[in-house]
């Protein structure tokens, strides 16, 4: 009678073992973060021609239709910062070196550390840095953020080489003629911005993607390859108010995304350009959770996510998007 | 009576949310007049003079070549350690930029400047040689894998990228657009 019982202990420990997992693996497989987000803006592109930014927006003089009666925009430059758990992650860095000030004609300027450190956060607390894409004004401070993974996709990376030695001119990476990267399509890279690149390459802090990939349960990269540049991404993050999605320049503008109207075109495919809009909305259920980088709306109540907002450092604004349970507020 | 009760406690929370509103301090929000009028103080860059635009044409067809040649020698570095770690073809990459930086130090230095940009010619020449001697620097990495050579070119490029955008910030306002 002993010997049927001693051949069912591993048949029970296993269907212990089985049950237990069942009854923590399940919970453990759907714990996503809920995450808390802000905006920061780190510059501002000041009065630059609204159908230079969106073509369906360009000044009409003595027009007085609302789409066609505005000269030009200021555009912010912005900044993702996304918490979850005890991740810190960053969505675009800006820019860094105050001399681009004067040739842009930009304003607004702070330190992406001192901009966090208003937040709460220390620099050196970020442990994921994911780049819309590598132009200047979006991958700039990487080197100011010394544990940091960089999330960039090698499309990106591929499509620079590609113009940089591409020899007809005007399709070059960085300065192709007198008027330097005067929104030349594959222009944007410059040295500087590059070598930010390259020095989390060097010190093995960087991850090249290849299309989608999970960096944090829930958080999720998706390609919206040429939405603006070649290897543009967005980035998906779940909220107490739903899913965000942030898009950098694949999103420039939150009323393109609405209006389904193209916005800032570089190397960008508009179709494209609105699939990657069409993901935001599968995604999130409508525009209202689109992160965009340049909104001339954003901090205002006409962009409703980045309405609860204040100005900061130097003039640049900060909007706290969402916070997570538990999570106090950091608006002053 | 609840209704006048409800009305009562409602004009209290009314009273009090307008009393928190004022007396809260509220140290870094300005008000967005502010800025505004930040903006408008700015002074517009001086316009450069003939003969400064005359330095500033002939130092473009170097600058030119000079950014493209140092974004593709990060590049290089990026190939190197993401794709393929072929020293003999990073060195094969490295070696015509080192010529070109070297050559490119040279040939700004002669150049005349008017004496109100010789400081900034000097700049472009430091910058030139910052970055002709990463380019050496990483051509010894390439015969002896000290991968420290690496970390120094690239501290040095910074400083010559840094050099170069100060020059530009002069002679090139107007050199980046919103992209």
């Amino acid at each position: 009678m002993r010997k049927p019982a001693l051949l069912s202990r591993p048949l029970a420990l296993a269907v212990v073992i089985a049950a237990v997992a069942s009854l923590f693996g399940a919970p453990a497989r759907a714990q996503q973060p809920i995450c808390s987000a802000w905006l920061i803006e780190s510059s501002r592109f000041m009065n630059v021609p609204f159908g230079s930014f969106m073509p369906d927006r360009a000044f009409v003089p003595g027009s007085t239709k609302p789409e066609s009666n505005i000269p030009t925009v200021d555009l912010p430059v912005n900044i993702g910062v996304i918490k979850c758990g005890s991740e810190l992650i960053l969505y675009d860095t800006g820019w860094k070196q105050q001399d681009y000030l004067k040739m842009t004609g930009s304003d607004h300027w702070a330190p992406l550390p001192d901009q966090l450190k208003v937040l709460g956060f220390n620099a050196a607390d970020v442990t994921k840095v994911v780049i819309g894409h590598a132009h200047w004004d979006h991958a700039g401070q990487l080197s100011d953020l010394p544990n940091a993974v960089l999330y960039v996709q090698r499309e990106e990376l591929k499509a620079i080489e590609w113009a940089l030695n591409y020899p007809e001119p005007h399709i070059r990476a960085v300065n192709s003629d007198p008027g330097g990267c005067n929104r030349t399509p594959a222009c944007g890279y410059m040295p500087l911005t590059v070598e930010e690149v390259y020095g989390k390459v060097l010190k093995g802090k960087a991850v090249i993607v290849d299309g989608e990939m999970e960096i944090l349960p829930g958080v999720r990269i998706h390609p919206a390859f040429r939405a603006h540049t070649a290897g543009s991404q967005l980035l998906e993050v779940p909220t107490s108010i739903g899913k965000l999605v942030f898009g950098s320049d694949a999103f420039s503008s939150y009323e393109g995304i609405r209006d389904w109207m193209t916005a800032n075109v570089q190397q960008t495919d508009t179709v494209q350009q609105f699939l990657a809009y069409e993901k935001c909305y599968k995604i999130t259920g409508g525009y209202n959770n689109c992160v965009a980088a340049h909104e001339p709306l954003s901090y205002t109540d006409k962009y409703p996510l980045t309405k609860n907002s204040w100005v900061a450092l130097n003039g640049g604004r900060m909007a706290e998007l969402t916070l997570a349970p538990g999570e106090k507020s950091r608006k002053p | 009576m609840l209704l006048l009760a409800g009305v009562f406690a409602a004009l209290a929370a009314t009273a009090g949310a307008a009393w928190l509103h004022e007396v809260r301090p509220r140290p870094v929000l300005q008000p967005v007049a502010e800025t505004v009028s930040a903006r408008a103080e700015k002074a517009p860059l001086p316009a450069l003079t003939a003969d400064e635009e005359r330095f500033a044409t002939a130092l473009w067809a170097v600058h030119r070549e000079a950014t493209r040649l140092a974004v593709a020698m990060s590049f290089a570095g990026i190939t190197y350690q993401t794709e393929d770690r072929d020293v003999h073809a990073f060195a094969r990459k490295i070696e015509p930029m080192a010529k070109f930086f070297q050559d490119a130090g040279i040939q700004v230095r002669a150049m005349s400047a008017p004496p109100s940009l010789s400081t900034t010619r000097d700049q472009y020449v430091n910058a030139m040689t910052l970055y002709a001697n990463a380019a050496v620097e990483i051509l010894k990495f390439t015969e002896d894998g000290n991968s420290q050579r690496l970390s120094e070119a690239h501290r040095m490029d910074v400083l010559a990228s840094e050099d170069m955008l100060r020059v530009g910030e002069v002679l090139w306002p107007g050199q980046y657009k919103p992209h």
